[in-house]
């Protein structure tokens, strides 16, 4: 029989120690902590329990015996009822109603334990020290993966077999009464609520966790590597996620070929950090931050771009866990087509578990973030697509424009120059100085580690997104004297408050279009826009369809079916619709421009 | 120029947001992991957006290991005196002495009669305050024997039992604005809590209000110095171009901050706007830097 267990603290004694022992109890998988006042207990019964509350991380707490108040001292019932509401959502549940326990004497043995628990109850014992913990701690026993409290449990979303988690994850799966869920419910743009979060650290704990999740198809399915997502829905309401952000590892396979192999779960500015050693870089995307899962299976348009490439450009080998959970390694000569798939549309194949790629020498860079005010965007748009596109390949700009404001528009431009010669890098920022008015400038020689590290660390306390992204992506084969109006006067409208271009062209156009499921090469710039209303973004977006061809999936988080056809040109979504038959037939991997199986248009 | 020559502290002025709790707490802990001496959260239990602010009060203490904690401020008319005197000696206890008092008389005379609180004009809502300042001050003065007996207008207790003690002597701050609540604030408190954005002349306002309470101290035989200044800000931010008072570049906070600390002498500075990125930043750049300015300064 499983024993439910709780220990009686005396609230009247030290408060460290009361703390202390509150934390045993809850680290070795007791159910409930009971704080007794008694006549001479100083403690406020409320600020007590609360205090053990956020000094544990899933142990229920009771108290008794503190008796009502006198009459001054009564708190306004209003007051009452609000801090319980607070104190329910701060702690999880976990501050219990009544006394629903039933309590043993001090030193009970497993029998009498046994006795009093068998109407369900928990039991709990009076305590004073650590050993009189620890031998309760010791008659629970351990249990398979953790222990949670009837509170955690209560928690639970309907339609998930929490007791059918392969025992290859229960130790670290994260379901919504534990106490690191809130570390793993956001992601970075957005707020989630999943249902389990499964946490494998190899390629065979992926298939076990996608064994679970071909079990659950009635519930949305996220698959995570650095959180970054904004198509990408690596959370959901109530649905699975699998998060592969502890397969991070970064390892040079071979030094001369400046071959490396790296995790998903890593972030590429531990990818620059590890590379820098070696005056090796990878152009990733503009923030450190992003995780290699999402963003080596989609394309990576980033700031080396036109002088190395995208970065699936780079890719020389993917190993990936298929739907049925079968391990692939997909190259040039293995699995070919897979290799061609992965490098565009990964998210619809598999869950990649390790990326082989060939770096290449960089060395300082120019790097430069310059603010610019203008009192005419079209103008400063069109110039922009001018001396974005003619500038020499070692440049890559990046503009990024908000809400203008009283007829102003701010500009930030992002640089780098791939010369290690300052004067070279100065001539080359040179032509983007007239976009406006010079308000802000910040350019020196850097290493690409330096760049990527501006991004902070993600703490233990994961990351803070809140709600949806609403955000519209395109690709522009240039910035005609129409395009560059009509996006002006979308700014102007006020609903957009993030514009960006991101220069392509240069390397990255090198590539044959049929070499990578990313099948657009040729235009000049990628664009997105992020707003707060999808309907009333799409609605914009939508009118501005003529200046584009496609669009890069990673940015765009409308569900309409056509979004499909805008991200691979007809052949490639033939292709791609022929493959997923065969690789992921049931349509499992759904969380990121899902192609329907079935279908043929 | 007015010096107090308190030693200085800093710390965030956080909105207790109900949807948000998870910010809360993360700003919180941060303010802490960032070597800030203060948590402060606002107090408004009619609002129904709002946490309760002594519980989430509670829950940051235990979550964080040196910071000191207070409402800021706490809403009186809805928290009885011995309420409060308990409920903070006990968080003083169990957090090891990181609890301070930030006491308000009460604003807001609807929500709290929503509440079921007592609508006071604000006359009397100092009279209240008073009384309670020394109802709180009595149920911690576990030294002097007999249970504490105040028969006032606005609170009565009869007999009642001292204790606990906190575990550090609490300071009383008072959120204060207008004459008589300054007088009551040097007659009586540890400390003046006041936000800028409240103050009729901004930073202008601190010659005159500083001597209203300097005044009100010496007249109850005591020092200006026993009155720590301390100051809200919510509207802050970093920007390239300086714009106002903590709207600037970071040396420009050092140099107002340093300004505030040696011609007004205010001592606490508490940043509102709840903002990772901004209170990190001030706790890296703007305080060992305001530090060593103050202290090169007072030599
Ligand atoms: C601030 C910011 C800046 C960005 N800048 C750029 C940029 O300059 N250039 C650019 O190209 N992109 C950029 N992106 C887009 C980014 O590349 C994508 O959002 C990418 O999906 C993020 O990867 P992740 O692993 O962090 O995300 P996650 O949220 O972990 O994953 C997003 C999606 O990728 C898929 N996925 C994740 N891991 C795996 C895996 N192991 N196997 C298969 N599929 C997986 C899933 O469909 C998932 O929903 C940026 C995003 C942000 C938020």
């Amino acid at each position: 029989m499983e024993l439910a267990l709780g220990v009686v603290l005396d609230a009247s004694a030290d408060a460290a120690r009361t703390t202390e022992l509150a934390r045993q109890a809850d680290a070795g998988g007791l159910d409930l902590v009971v704080l007794r006042g008694g006549p001479d207990t100083g403690l406020d019964p409320w600020t007590a329990a609360v205090w053990v509350a956020g000094v544990t991380d899933r142990i229920a707490i009771g108290t008794t015996g503190f008796g009502p108040p006198p009459e001054h001292e009564m708190p306004y019932p209003s007051v009452v009822e609000k801090a319980r509401e607070s104190a329910a959502l701060l702690t999880g549940r976990r501050l219990v109603d009544g006394e629903p326990w039933a309590t043993a004497p001090a030193g009970a043995d497993r029998a009498a334990l046994e006795a009093l628990a068998a109407d369900g109850r928990t039991v709990v014992v009076p305590v004073t020290d650590a050993e009189d913990v620890a031998r309760l701690v010791a008659l629970v026993g351990p249990v398979a993966g953790r222990r949670r409290t009837a509170a955690a449990r209560a928690l639970r979303r309907a339609g998930i077999d929490y007791d059918g988690v392969p025992a290859s994850l229960a130790a670290t799966a994260v379901e919504p009464g534990d106490p690191e869920y809130l570390a793993v419910s956001s992601t970075y743009l957005r707020g989630g609520a999943p249902g389990l979060v499964l946490r494998p650290e190899t390629p065979e704990q992926v298939a076990d966790a996608l064994a679970f999740a071909r079990a659950h198809t009635h519930v949305p399915l996220g698959v995570r590597s650095g959180g970054h997502g904004v198509s990408g829905r690596s959370t959901n309401d109530g649905g699975v996620v699998i998060d592969v952000g502890r397969m991070n590892r970064i390892e040079v396979l071979d030094a001369s070929r400046r071959l490396v192999r790296i995790g998903p779960g890593a972030t590429w500015k531990q990818v620059a950090a590890a590379l820098d050693p070696y005056g090796w870089a990878l152009g990733s995307g503009d923030y450190g931050g992003v995780g290699v899962g999402g963003l080596a299976t989609a394309g990576g348009i980033g700031l080396l771009g036109r002088a190395h490439g995208l970065t699936i450009d780079r890719l020389r080998a993917v190993e990936l866990v298929l739907a049925d959970g079968t391990p692939v390694r997909a190259t040039a000569d293995e699995h070919p087509d897979l290799f061609w798939a992965v490098r565009g549309a990964g998210a619809n194949f598999g869950v990649a578990t390790a990326f082989e790629v060939e770096a290449y020498d960089v060395g300082e860079v120019g790097w430069a973030k310059l603010g610019l005010v203008s009192t005419d965007l079209e103008k400063s748009l069109l110039r922009f697509g001018e001396v974005a596109t003619a500038a020499p390949r070692d440049t890559t700009v990046f503009l990024v424009t908000g809400r203008p404001q009283r007829g102003q528009s701010m500009i930030q431009l992002y640089a780098i120059v791939d010369s290690p010669d300052p004067q070279v890098v100065v001539e080359r920022l040179q032509p983007f100085l007239d976009l406006g008015v010079l308000v802000q400038q910040e350019a020196f020689m850097a290493r690409y580690k330096d760049i990527m590290g501006q991004a902070p660390d993600v703490g233990p306390e994961g990351h803070h997104g809140q709600g949806e992204p609403v955000s519209r992506s395109a690709f522009l084969p240039g910035i005609t004297p129409q395009a560059a109006h009509d996006t002006a006067e979308l700014l102007r409208s006020g609903r957009v408050f993030f514009f960006q271009l991101r220069t392509m062209g240069g390397a990255i156009a090198d590539v044959p279009a049929d070499e990578t499921a990313f099948a657009h090469r040729t235009p000049a710039f990628q664009a997105t826009a992020m707003g707060v209303d999808q309907a009333d973004l799409d609605a914009r977006w939508d009118r501005l369809a003529e200046h584009f061809d496609g669009l890069y999936l990673s940015f765009d988080t409308d569900l309409r079916p056509e979004r499909l056809h805008d991200a691979f040109p007809p052949e490639v979504l033939a292709r791609l619709r022929e493959l997923k038959r065969r690789y992921d037939p049931d349509a499992l991997f759904r969380d990121n421009f899902p192609i329907d199986p079935r279908t043929t248009t | 120029m007015t010096d107090y020559g308190h030693d200085l502290l800093f710390g965030t002025f956080l909105t207790p947001s109900a949807q948000d709790a998870r910010q809360a707490i993360d700003l919180a802990v941060a303010s802490d992991r960032a070597g800030l001496d203060l948590v402060t959260f606002q107090d408004h239990p009619y609002q129904p957006a709002f946490l309760d602010t002594w519980t989430l009060l509670t829950y940051v203490a235990a979550r964080t290991e040196r910071v000191h904690l207070s409402g800021n401020v706490l809403s009186l008319p809805l928290r009885p005196p011995a309420v409060l005197a308990r409920a903070a000696a006990s968080l003083d206890l169990l957090s090891g002495g990181r609890v301070d008092l930030g006491l308000g008389a009460g604003a807001f005379w609807d929500g709290i009669a929503a509440m079921g609180g007592r609508r006071l004009t604000p006359a009397q809502g100092v009279d209240a305050l008073r009384e309670a300042i020394t109802i709180i001050r009595d149920l911690w003065d576990t030294g002097t024997r007999g249970g504490v007996r105040r028969d006032g207008t606005y609170y009565q207790v009869v007999g009642a039992k001292r204790g606990p003690a906190p575990a550090h002597d609490i300071p009383i701050w008072v959120g204060a604005y207008k004459r008589r609540m300054l007088a009551l604030t040097g007659e009586m408190a540890d400390g003046w809590l006041p936000t800028l954005e409240y103050l009729p002349d901004g930073v202008g306002s601190f010659p005159a209000l500083n001597a209203r309470i300097d005044e009100a101290a010496v007249s109850a035989g005591r020092s200006p110095r026993d009155v720590r200044r301390l100051l809200n800000i919510m509207n802050v931010r970093f920007s390239a171009t300086g714009r106002g008072v903590l709207d600037g570049p970071v040396d420009q906070w050092v140099e107002q901050l340093t300004g505030l600390a040696l011609e007004h002498g205010v001592t606490a500075y508490l940043i509102g706007g709840d903002d990772l990125p901004t209170v990190e930043r001030f706790a890296a750049e703007v305080v060992p830097a305001v530090r060593e300015a103050v202290a090169r300064e007072r030599g």
